[in-house]
């Protein structure tokens, strides 16, 4: 889909987002490759938990980026974390690994949306959890 | 420790009457390079920051290496800067579970309130 760039406000050394892979309805999935210099990666050469919440919120900036594009704005929206609720970390990826998540959207209300995210390597869920993004209006 | 002396600088650690309560006076670093990115011209705290650098109080406060297995709730009650809050508290309880503590911590300035974090870490 879109170049990623144009679809989120952040720019390196903070993307956590290589590609917005499928748009449906209120789902959207998205990709990351694991790389060495990826900002997150801590001193055992693992994706620190940090780093996969960031994942999951920017994965929800690049499907707001890419319905505010759809409605003819000409940048992505600069959201921010509200909230993070009920957030698990199984394991964190290793270099190399290809990470996979799947954002719903809920509903918004007064700027503030609330969602699901969750996040596999291959059929393995790393991450999931619950997050509320507020956007500058 | 990821972000010690990169995002943030320790300035003062206040013990209180429990060993396992503490806080840490921080100075965010203003040149730190996340800013770059987050966003171009408009630098914020990123959330997620806060939240490591939360985790890596508590690894101080306890003394051992964690991951942060779960966040029951952590709350970004006002947007941090490094102008807004170029000095933060950060105050960190641990209670010991069997994998590990529950970690419950507040980030804020004479100011304001800009994080109430409530979840438990696993030592590794």
């Amino acid at each position: 889909m879109e170049d990623i760039q144009k679809l989120i406000p952040q720019r390196n050394p903070i993307i956590q987002v290589d590609e917005l892979t499928r748009v449906e309805g209120d789902s959207a999935e998205t990709r990351l490759l694991v790389k060495a210099d990826n900002y997150f990666i801590d001193e055992d050469q693992l994706f620190a938990e940090p780093g996969l919440i960031e994942h999951i919120a920017q994965s929800a900036s690049a499907f707001a980026g890419y319905q505010a594009l759809q409605q003819g704005a000409t940048t992505p929206p600069v959201g921010y974390i509200g909230e993070v609720k009920r957030f698990h970390c199984y394991r964190r990826p290793a270099i190399g690994e290809q990470l996979h998540t799947t954002i719903i959207m809920g509903a918004e209300v007064a700027g503030v949306t609330m969602l699901t995210g969750e996040t596999r390597v291959g059929e393995e869920v790393v991450a999931d959890t619950q997050m509320k993004i507020f956007v500058e209006q | 420790m990821l972000l010690e002396n990169k995002y943030y600088k320790l300035i003062r650690v206040d013990d209180s009457e429990s060993p396992l309560t503490k806080t840490y006076h921080l100075a965010l670093i203003p040149d730190c390079d996340v800013y770059r990115g987050h966003f171009p011209g408009n630098p914020v705290c990123p959330g997620v920051c806060n939240i490591e650098t939360i985790k890596e109080c508590a690894m101080m406060l306890t003394g051992k290496k964690l991951l942060i297995s779960t966040i029951k709730q952590c709350r970004l009650t006002a947007i941090a800067t490094p102008a807004v809050c170029p000095e933060i508290s950060v105050e960190v309880t641990a209670t010991e579970t069997p994998q590990g503590y529950t970690i419950l911590a507040t980030i804020a300035d004479a100011q304001q309130t800009y994080m109430e974090y409530k979840g438990d870490m696993m030592i590794l």
